[in-house]
């Protein structure tokens, strides 16, 4: 019965995430903002180009495209980076340490708890949204299925990303300037703020392997039913791909934290 | 469950430092500095606590007691000696051992900040996989020691400080373990809330035969919850016995007040019991004077505890 404390966990996040209802209006809210700029900017380029279609996107699939990976931005966006610099160095890491559970576990089912509840509240409202203004632009079906699963594999490849630069930190004692460098990489190498279709040939082939493009990039394709994701060779690459990054970046993850853990407890943080 | 709960042997625990220079120049050749010096924090210290005990663990600041209770609960690994805590050792099974501790910290807490107290009892409950049943009596057991009612389905954010650390004692014990660390509970605390806070402990500690390992610097908590008290100053063991043996520490001491003639003022007597007793110096107080009042007073545990932190004989 493990299973119960991990329920318990998320329950707790998705309460504890409620209890912060603002948060999640002003969230929308900015979104909302930062949609209109990239509309105006992407409307600007397609203008200019004089064609319709850009490295084989049309205006309408940029835009859902980019929509959706903003929604799929403020459902996956972790803050444990901050959380675990702030709690080592107030020292309020050792009561955390003093649950009866790994510490790798732990977070990761309490921070999942805010991810479902971000999910209904920020992603799901989106992606209606975006189905009424486009009448039906986005296919429904299996695909809906797929994503879901490409989905949850972002979300481990993003907390072991995550764990990895927190645990970093630990050793340079320096947080925000990491943070950022980080921060940077995902969102420009991931697809969530520029479309990789838009990227040279030889950058792109090289982007395709990272574990990057496995957040952002891989479950918009599968929602779409695009990058062959419909076909059921395309689709086991894509997920093949991801399955792969869970574990090594998951694998290297518990490897780089027990030892970090050793540094604490030899050296009391 | 082994009669001991707490076995330490020859516990040290050294720490590496960096030396740090002055100034900007300095800061940058620390970057490279490979200029250690090692500071002992606990000291060759040995103890055995038995199940059911509550024990004092004092120091003046900067001591080595958090040190020795991290080392207890697994978040530090000793330099050298060995630690058991239920017949584990800690440090090599923080998980398993955390199973079977509680630990409450004053300056923080381990609820959850946004949900209701009840909310955060159900969580632990379910990580630290409590029945029901057990689960159940425990609230029960909480009802009947203290008026938890206005505080159960309040925000931790929304609390007092003194709700907040009852809250925290209470979120310690659930699990029912075998020892509870108590470090500096009733810091901040009024005196009323003090004293609810030591009868809960008494309380929990006498139905629940918990070990507790108390670390404080109100000589009220000591005297109100310790039968034995253990002191270390500078990383050293100094003094591990019961309470009443403390106040002899220093020879027995009483002081002797009194009002002569017809002056408004007391005059004080300190009294070394070993070398003349108290009648004797009434008697010569009688001698010259007329003696209208008379009190006497023990000496307390803080200033034996005082005496001992400024560093009286060891």
């Amino acid at each position: 019965m493990t299973l119960r404390k991990y329920i318990a966990l998320v329950r707790a996040g998705i309460m504890e995430s409620l209890h912060f209802r603002l948060g999640t209006a002003v969230t929308l809210f900015a979104n909302l903002i930062y949609l209109v700029l990239v509309y105006f900017l992407w409307k600007a380029v397609y203008d200019s180009s004089g064609v319709d279609v850009v490295n084989g996107m049309t205006f309408t699939d940029t835009m859902i495209y980019l929509i959706l990976a903003t929604a799929l931005f403020n459902f996956l966006e972790m803050f444990i980076v901050w959380d675990m610099s702030r709690s080592i160095q107030s020292g309020g890491i050792i009561l955390d340490l003093l649950k009866p559970m790994q510490y790798r576990s732990y977070k990761f089912w309490s921070y999942s708890g805010s991810h479902v509840s971000q999910f209904v509240l920020a992603f799901i409202p989106t992606f209606i949204v975006v189905m009424i203004v486009t009448k039906g632009a986005i296919p429904i079906g299996l695909n809906l299925v797929r994503f879901m699963v490409s989905v949850i594999l972002a979300l481990v490849i993003n907390f072991s990303i995550e764990m990895l630069v927190a645990t970093l930190c630990l050793y340079t004692e320096s947080t925000w300037g990491i943070n950022i460098v980080k921060e940077t990489i995902v969102l420009v190498l991931s697809g969530a703020s520029i479309p990789l279709a838009f990227f040279p040939e030889s950058i792109r082939n090289i982007i395709s392997w990272l574990p990057f493009r496995a957040i952002y990039d891989i479950p918009l394709q599968v929602l779409l039913n695009k990058g062959g994701s419909d076909t059921l060779e395309g689709l086991a690459k894509m997920w093949g791909m991801q399955l792969g990054w869970c574990v090594i970046l998951g694998l290297a993850g518990v490897l780089f934290w027990n030892h970090a853990v050793k540094k604490i407890t030899v050296n009391g943080g | 469950m082994s009669e001991n709960a707490i076995v330490l042997e020859n516990l040290c625990k050294d720490f590496k430092v960096l030396n740090r220079h002055e100034g900007l120049k300095g800061s940058i050749r620390d970057l490279f500095s490979r200029d250690y010096r090692t500071v002992s924090a606990v000291k060759d210290v040995s103890v055995t606590v038995k199940q059911g005990e509550i024990v004092g663990y004092l120091g003046p600041n900067g001591a080595g007691k958090s040190t020795t209770i991290k080392m207890m609960t697994g978040v530090l690994e000793p330099t050298s000696g060995t630690v058991l805590v239920n017949g584990l050792v800690p440090y090599k099974d923080r998980t398993k051992n955390c199973e079977n501790i509680g630990v409450v910290f004053g300056q923080r807490s381990q609820l959850w900040w946004a949900l209701p107290l009840i909310e955060s009892f159900k969580l632990l409950k379910d990580i630290y996989m409590v029945p029901q049943k057990e689960y159940d009596e425990m609230i029960e057991l909480y009802r009947s020691l203290v008026d938890i009612e206005p505080i159960l389905h309040k925000t931790v954010r929304q609390m007092s400080l003194g709700q907040r650390t009852l809250s925290d004692i209470l979120a310690a014990f659930l699990h029912n373990p075998g020892i509870v660390f108590l470090d500096e509970p009733t810091i901040g605390l009024d005196v009323s809330m003090k004293s609810k806070i030591r009868d809960l402990i008494l309380g929990l500690n006498k139905e629940k035969n918990t070990t507790v390992i108390l670390t404080t610097h109100d000589m009220g908590d000591v005297d109100a919850l310790c039968k034995r008290i253990i002191i270390i100053d500078e990383g050293k063991k100094i003094y591990d016995n019961d309470i009443e043996h403390l106040k002899s520490y220093f020879g027995s001491y009483r002081t002797l007040r009194v009002r002569l003639d017809n002056k408004d003022t007391w005059e004080e007597t300190l009294i070394d019991e070993k070398k003349t007793d108290v009648m004797t110096v009434i008697t010569e107080y009688q001698k010259a004077h007329k003696v209208k009042d008379i009190q006497l007073q023990e000496i307390s545990t803080e200033e034996v505890i005082k005496k001992i932190y400024e560093g009286g004989s060891v």
